[in-house]
């Protein structure tokens, strides 16, 4: 095995503060070439992170002020010394688990992802310097994002408790150590990762899970509203989550021995608080040293791009098999009318795209975690709509009897609603940018003999099945929950699959005149100032269409006509604008489609 | 794969009726890449200038020129990726303008840099370019054995793209672009990271495919390709086409004692005085 050896004449600190300075350079040069709006709103934004952060710290001082407060515990009966000692253990912990899995992410790409390790390893600096300044590059953008929140509240606590001068400055060293602890551990498990999976692959799934977890739990919230949107928070409550954090505050996890030193040391406990708090260096440092040590000679022995599993090959699959799977197109029902029609329709190059498409959907974990947010989405908001009984939302019962009236009768096609909102969702995302996901490959379809009528057509198919499957599916759902009559439901199929289609001609038309092709991060694929007009658009064409749908049925009581006649107005209303909408859109770029990517 | 695997491959597909018609004699020596007053501008620079060249069936043509001399502009323009300023050009006798699909489906197009679609597996990516230009399955499936095997690729042909090197995605975009048989084909920088098995097997391709009818259009810096592999030379520089004829007619056009490619080609490029200060520091 190599071993490393730092040459006494390339100093590390030198060569580290060389590589920093031009991360520094990188980020003054994109700086400096932004619009001049992108430069404002960056300084307003810093500006208002430091202000916010002002804000933390003078709430937490006061209000940690007020729960020290002798009235509190003497009226409210609430003793919160216990909870206020575990708060540094809470938030320093809270860091360096946050340090350990943001970094995850941040470090893989820095070390296997972003290109550039090659040349810096390659040039004649340190190892440990590339090692050490990548590390604080993946490290510093989180740090300082969990500073803003942890640091105020930490200095605020010391306020309010009247805390040795001591305590500041060691808050921020603290910091820092365990910072750079969980940042080398992290990059450890990094390079453990990328020698099981394939480094881009890693990428993908952290990306998806990341994904899944932020929406799931942004969305989660809205969930328990409706579960428990009545109920106050209790004094004993409150006391019992106070005896909670408290009980996390013990000294067996080494983790905790940080906060509860500065407390010690803020509270004069000088022995304690030195030997804690000291400590939580040494080990942090033995940490970093250990893991910054590890990961380099992981690397530069090429021990971390060795991957240890093999993939499982799917069986190959004989020229005569290939061959023999070939022959299964044409069958006895082509000579029937609407089976000609749809060939003419589904020529070679449409399936070609569509079969394409569908395999690249399912096998880029990164499109499959934008693919998947709808129907989480749709689920958590079925069971909202389901638990609320179809009633509008209580209020304070100020809203007028029409609106309440309007309302009760929306929510009685809730369940097409629900199909049209989720269906809205998945378009804007396969519709608007079908052609966008192309990216660099696009010239494949360019330089191919394919009319702009296939791809169109494919990319409607492509766009148009998912989500038909999607809103059929929560259509069903809510229609059999609710137990809708069988007439209605099919009323309802049908009016969500053409509203869907006539939005989704729109979404494509828009998204692929704003088509971006030049896109390297698939989440950076969409589709421009076209693309949102389109969004725009569909967003007014939706109700639009549906009350198109929906609209002869709540006039037929008014004209005293029987019921058969709004279904029929509803019907020739709804399925001549919304098929316009379908094809016209499509048709009219189908010229512009034809010169894409030439630009 | 050795030539002897280039010639059974070729051998295969004259058996199928479909490519009697592509293989017939009739393209030997007539035009298949008409190129008239050719300008390609972006905003006010001129990259492609009033360029006109002609390329028979049964020809390899190399396209040389400096860096940002205007080469994958113009093959962009020939495949049908770019619109031109201005001028025709005609693949297989359709102009790539008004008539597209024709002469699409007439060339094969081997890009500098293999985008493809990282996760589809070589396999998929054959049945998928095969799809594109409407091939009959039972022909798609055999010849993407067939392609997969000349380019040893079937051991990895059901990994995806992405786990492919550089020169492996090289390979199956050259075997993507033989999908079909095309009568034109257009490659930009072929063998760049290949490995000199692959390198010989693409020249060995090119030169039979070549001797079979079709005509072969290709850029590329290795200087010493083009003077061994092709029948004519265009050197362009700044976007004008400034020689385009034999060795033998370019030599004529270079100064006494230009005998290699390479000397004509700095000379007539204006890189001599650069080639001379090199040998100077040497």
């Amino acid at each position: 095995m190599n071993t490393i050896t730092l040459s006494p004449s390339h100093p590390l600190w030198p060569a580290v503060w060389k590589l920093i300075r031009l991360r520094v350079l990188i980020s003054i040069n994109t700086f400096k070439h932004t619009r001049t709006i992108r430069k404002i709103l960056t300084v307003v934004a810093g500006l208002g992170l430091l202000a916010f952060a002002g804000m933390i710290f003078f709430l937490s001082w006061r209000l940690l002020d007020f729960l020290r407060s002798p009235q509190l515990k003497q009226y409210a009966g609430m003793d919160v010394a216990p909870f206020l000692q575990a708060m540094p253990v809470i938030i320093l912990t809270g860091l360096f688990a946050g340090i350990l899995l943001s970094s995850f992410g941040v470090l893989l790409q820095a070390l296997y992802l972003s290109g550039d390790m090659d040349f810096l390893l390659a040039s004649p600096v340190p190892i440990r310097a590339v090692f050490v300044t990548k590390l604080l590059q993946a490290v510093l953008p989180n740090f300082g994002l969990i500073s803003l929140f942890g640091l105020p509240l930490l200095y605020g606590l010391g306020l309010s408790g009247n805390y040795h001068f001591f305590y500041y400055p060691l808050v921020l060293l603290t910091m820092v150590a365990l910072t750079l602890a969980a940042a080398g551990l992290s990059s450890l498990l990094v390079i453990l990762v990328a020698r099981i999976l394939p480094a881009r692959r890693a990428a993908e799934i952290l990306g998806f899970i990341g994904a899944i977890l932020a929406f799931t739990c942004g969305q989660s919230g809205n969930l328990f509203n409706s579960f428990g949107s009545s109920a106050n928070v209790s004094g004993a409550q409150v006391s019992n989550m106070f005896s909670l954090v408290a009980r996390f505050n013990t000294p067996w996890l080494p983790l905790n021995w940080a906060g509860q030193g500065l407390v010690a040391l803020g509270e004069g406990r000088w022995l304690t608080g030195s030997l804690l708090v000291a400590l939580t260096l040494g080990l942090s440092a033995v940490a970093f040293l250990f893991a910054l040590a590890t990961a380099e000679r992981w690397y530069y022995t090429g021990w971390a791009s060795m991957q240890v599993v093999s993939h499982r090959k799917k069986p190959l699959r004989t020229a005569r098999h290939a061959v023999d799977s070939g022959t299964t197109r044409p069958n006895a029902l082509s000579n029937v009318s609407p089976v000609r029609g749809l060939k003419r329709l589904l020529t070679a190059p449409v399936w070609g795209i569509l079969w394409k498409d569908f395999l690249l959907l399912r096998r880029d974990l990164r499109n499959l975690s934008q693919l998947i947010s709808p129907l989480i989405f749709g689920v958590i908001y079925s069971v909202i709509f389901l638990r609320a009984g179809g009633q509008p939302p209580a209020g304070q019962g100020e809203a007028p009897d029409w609106f309440t009236t309007t309302f009760r009768s929306l929510m009685s096609y809730g369940n097409i609603l629900m199909a049209l909102f989720v269906g809205w969702w998945l378009l804007g995302r396969l519709s608007g940018m079908a052609f966008s996901s192309e990216g660099k490959n696009y010239w494949m379809l360019k330089s191919a003999p394919v009319r702009a009528s296939q791809m169109l057509t494919a990319k409607f198919l492509v766009a148009y099945l998912p989500t038909l499957v999607l809103g059929v599916f929560f259509l069903a759902g809510i229609s059999i929950l609710q137990k809708t009559p069988l007439g209605g439901f099919l009323y309802s199929l049908l009016a969500v699959a053409m509203c869907l289609a006539g939005m989704n001609g729109i979404l494509l038309a828009f998204g692929a005149l704003g088509a971006n092709f030049k896109w390297e991060d698939p989440r950076k694929m969409s589709a421009g100032q076209l693309g949102c007009l389109g969004q725009l658009l569909g967003m007014l064409y939706l109700p639009v269409a549906f009350l198109l749908f929906i609209g002869p049925l709540w006039l037929v009581p008014v004209f005293r006509l029987p019921p058969v006649a709004g279904y029929l107005g509803g019907l020739v209303l709804g399925v001549t604008i919304t098929g316009c909408c379908a094809f016209l859109p499509p048709w009219l770029i189908r010229s512009r489609v034809e010169r894409l990517g030439e630009s | 794969m050795d030539i002897r695997s280039c010639q059974v491959f070729w051998s295969v597909l004259r058996k199928d009726e479909n490519f009697i018609v592509i293989l017939g004699g009739n393209m030997v020596n007539s035009a298949m890449i008409e190129i008239n007053n050719l300008v390609k501008r972006y905003g006010d620079k001129a990259a492609v200038n009033n360029v006109s060249l002609q390329v028979n069936g049964g020809e390899v043509f190399g396209f040389l020129g400096p860096n940002g001399a205007g080469k994958t502009t113009t093959i962009k323009v020939i495949v049908g990726l770019l619109q031109p300023t201005a001028g025709t050009v005609k693949v297989a006798g359709y102009d790539v303008q008004t008539q597209p699909l024709p002469a699409k489906a007439a060339s094969g197009y081997v890009p500098d840099t293999p985008n493809l679609y990282a996760k589809l597996t070589g396999r998929e990516l054959l049945r998928f370019v095969g799809d594109l230009y409407d091939l009959d399955r039972k022909q798609v499936a055999q010849r993407t054995e067939e392609l997969l095997q000349m380019f040893d690729l079937t051991s990895a042909a059901d990994d995806t793209v992405d786990s492919y090197s550089h020169g492996m995605q090289q390979k199956i975009s050259l075997a993507a672009a033989l999908m079909h048989d095309p009568k034109v084909l257009v490659l930009d920088e072929p063998t760049v990271g290949l490995d000199p098995k692959s390198a010989r097997l693409i020249k060995d391709i090119l030169r039979q495919m070549a001797d079979r009818g079709a005509a072969i259009f290709l850029s590329t810096h290795i200087l010493e390709i083009a003077e061994r592999m092709c029948d004519r030379i265009g050197i362009i520089n700044k976007g004008e086409l400034i020689a385009v004829g034999t060795m033998d007619e370019l030599r004529s056009l270079g100064k006494a004692g230009e005998t290699s490619l390479e000397d004509i080609f700095l000379g007539l490029t204006g890189g001599a005085e650069e080639a001379e200060i090199a040998e100077i520091l040497k």
